[in-house]
């Protein structure tokens, strides 16, 4: 046990020496949580993605567009969107700018157009190409609308017309007129009364009482931080499995065997190292992230079970692609590249419900990445779960497997002179 | 009993002869260079005596035991400084040292005891909690030096371990040397430096290409040459062929040539006035002639037919 210590305790010294790869480590998946969590959750203010700003040209102005303008600016709308009423020109010239997402314009007759049926009627959509999700967005909000007028024009038929002169009339409002349309209207609905009273979907709204602990159990951020933890945790086993390279480089491996039988303890080593790096990276990433962004873990126990196993499989899978590699240089690319495909699919970065159904349903189980990120979601979303126990189980058992494998490997290689 | 003896070592790399059938001796109070050009075969020779590379044959005897026999208890023996620099740069010197105690088999209490004394004795005692990196090269080679000592080996393989370091500094380190053979230890040296191996080495083993071509004490290989003065001429020697002067064959060998410089070996004892009036009397345009004592690069010269320095 000995030079095991010795060894460990030199690596460590290292690190604490050396420590801006590791900080790096640490850092990077607490300043994307922090963005992602700043910007997305509701409890620091974020509201999704934000108002959805885009302009409504009304050059129709008919009593139901205005209807529809008044709408737009009521308070539940106001919500989700920041509609503007503007002149085309004006409204134009601030997608450009990139101000707004949209323009949806109205055009002149429109009203009269689809009351009357004679001719068919179009909405324009003016898209800003500079943006992503917000043009589409609308797009997919007029296309509902679009759905509901057409709807609405075939179950209503020629009373639309008649609806529209007393939308259009100049004159007063012609309330018994309306009246009577709406009798009318109500007999045409009748048979769709079993859809619509009480509808076939609803929804209800209910908002729960704080239930006061120290933090909310569930928080995006602690779904975030361990989606980070397990991708970042590999990039740290990879820096210190990859440190044998270095040893190489250095001549101190050479040292080494001039001093020492064998370089089993040494594979043993680094591989404790890495462990401990993982380890102390985790208390830092998920105990600090606990703590700054007021969080608590629901079952620490297992989580800290989680890590250890999946720091022991992290340890083994990136010694064996560095032992792959050959070079420190090839293994510098290859572990990156497998870093980031395994935690893609892994369901690290995003959702894994977000995946693509093939790599969902196919791929994302068989990776360690899942298994970790899921059982440590699990976890927190219910403390009653017993999903992590499998989780560690298997990722402790694939652990070992890949750790022997990559310490048979290295020893070939660095026994046939392997170079940095 | 020679503390280490090798026995017709031989490795090849491919269809390369890195080490053919090289054959020495070390014993204690002893230190045996190994002097040849970058290329040689001296690193290689170390790391088959270390045990870092097996020979395709021959053997490595350490105190009197096959290395291979017992490979743990052979390195208890030895303590191998390489070529490069091989420490930690993040840690201190006294780190460095302790750490490497510490895989030789040394206690904590041991390590942290010795280093203090290879500190002292390396003249690292004020910079001994310094950063390797923040030192100088001369201090990271005694680091170096010192990683290897730290379990009091009685055996020192060195393999150029003044590389690239300023005089002063590589003194300090061959005083340093001189003092651990004075207690007895037994050293493999090697290098490419001649000074070094004439002011160092008790005896020389000049390597090329893989093979020992000859060994023995400075005087010795001095002897080889046969004769105690050299002769050295300059002046216009292009399209001379010495060996169509009358006589000359007879009194002089030629050691080497070049278009402005003719080395020779005056042959038997000869009165160096008569040699010279002789030189002088050659069918060339003479500018100048130097006498002078044969040294160790004459007769690697004079083996290799080429300067150490090439």
């Amino acid at each position: 046990m000995t030079p095991l210590r010795t060894l460990l305790a030199k690596d460590l010294r290292r690190a604490w020496r050396n420590p801006v790869p590791w900080l790096v480590s640490i850092a990077v998946p607490l300043l994307i949580t922090a963005l992602i969590g700043v910007a997305f959750s509701p409890r620091t203010g974020g509201s999704g993605f934000g108002k959805i700003a885009f302009a409504l040209v009304d050059e129709d102005d008919s009593r139901l567009t205005r209807m529809i303008r008044e709408a737009l600016r009521g308070d539940e709308a106001g919500k989700y969107l920041d509609a503007q009423i503007l002149d085309r020109g004006e409204a134009v010239r601030r997608v450009r700018n990139n101000e707004l997402a949209a323009v949806v314009i109205i055009p002149k007759g429109f009203t009269k157009d689809y009351l009357r049926g004679g001719k068919p009627v179009a909405l324009e959509l003016v898209k800003n190409p500079a943006q992503a999700i917000h043009p589409a967005i609308v797009e997919e909000g007029l296309g509902l609308l679009v759905s509901a007028l057409n709807a609405i024009a075939r179950t209503l038929g020629g009373d639309l017309a008649e609806w529209g002169a007393i939308l259009d009339g100049t004159e007063r409002f012609d309330f018994q007129a309306a009246g009577r349309l709406l009798e009318r209207t109500g007999d045409h609905l009748a048979p769709a009364k079993v859809y619509l009273s009480p509808p076939l979907v609803s929804y209800r709204e209910e908002t729960r009482a704080n239930t006061s602990r120290p933090g909310p159990a569930w928080s995006l951020f602690a779904f975030l931080l361990i989606g980070m933890g397990a991708m970042f945790f590999l990039y740290m086993a990879d820096n210190a499995m990859r440190d044998l390279y270095r040893e190489l480089r250095f001549h101190t491996l050479e040292r080494f065997q001039t001093l020492h039988e064998g370089l089993l303890v040494l594979l043993v080593g680094k591989v404790a190292f890495a462990m401990a790096v993982v380890v102390i990276g985790a208390v830092i990433l998920f105990g600090g992230g606990s703590l700054v962004f007021r969080f608590a873990w629901r079952q620490p126990l297992a989580l800290a079970v989680l890590v250890l196993a999946y720091a022991l499989f992290a340890s083994g899978f990136m010694g064996l692609l560095a032992a792959l590699a050959g070079t420190e240089r090839r293994a510098d690319i290859l572990n990156n590249v497998i870093i980031m495909v395994v935690s893609l699919a892994g369901g690290c970065m995003f959702p894994p419900q977000q995946l693509p159904a093939f790599m969902r349903d196919h791929l994302t189980p068989l990776l360690p990445t899942a298994w970790f990120a899921g059982a440590a979601r699990a976890v927190q979303d219910d403390p009653a779960s017993l999903a992590w126990v499998g989780a560690a189980g298997r990722l402790a058992g694939l652990g070992v497997i890949v750790l022997l494998l990559a310490t048979a490997l290295f020893r070939r290689r660095l026994q046939r002179g392997a170079r940095a | 009993m020679a503390l280490l003896r090798a026995d017709d070592l031989s490795k090849r790399f491919g269809d390369i002869h890195a080490v053919d059938r090289v054959s020495f001796e070390v014993s204690g109070g002893e230190i045996y260079g190994l002097l040849g050009p970058n290329g040689a075969g001296k690193t290689t020779t170390i790391s088959l005596v270390c045990g870092l590379l097996k020979p395709d044959s021959g053997n490595v005897v350490v105190s009197g035991s096959n290395f291979w026999s017992d490979p743990q208890a052979a390195r208890r023996i030895m303590g191998v400084v390489p070529q490069e620099l091989a420490i930690y740069e993040e840690l201190s010197g006294r780190e460095n040292l302790e750490f490497w105690g510490r895989i030789a088999g040394l206690s904590l209490r041991d390590a942290r005891s010795r280093a203090g004394e290879l500190l002292e004795a390396l003249s690292l005692v004020d910079r001994g909690s310094d950063a390797v990196k923040k030192y100088s090269g001369g201090m990271r080679r005694r680091v170096n030096l010192g990683c290897a000592l730290m379990h009091r080996p009685r055996l020192l393989l060195l393999d150029e371990p003044t590389v690239g370091i300023d005089p002063h500094a590589r003194a300090n380190i061959l005083n340093f040397i001189r003092e651990l053979v004075a207690d007895g230890a037994a050293v493999l040296y090697t290098t490419h430096y001649l000074e070094e191996a004439e002011t160092l080495c008790h005896r020389i083993g000049i390597i090329d290409h893989g093979r020992l071509l000859a060994e023995g004490t400075l005087a010795d290989l001095q002897e080889r040459l046969g004769e105690a003065q050299l002769f050295v001429i300059e002046g216009v020697l292009a399209g001379a062929e010495p060996d169509t002067w009358a006589g000359f064959a007879e009194k002089f060998r030629v050691i080497q040539k070049t278009d402005r410089q003719l080395t020779v070996a005056a042959l038997g004892q000869r009165d160096p006035a008569q040699c010279l009036k002789e030189l002088l009397a050659l069918p060339v345009r003479v500018e100048n002639v130097t006498l002078k004592r044969p040294s160790l690069n004459d007769t690697f010269l004079q083996l290799t037919g080429r300067e150490l320095r090439e």
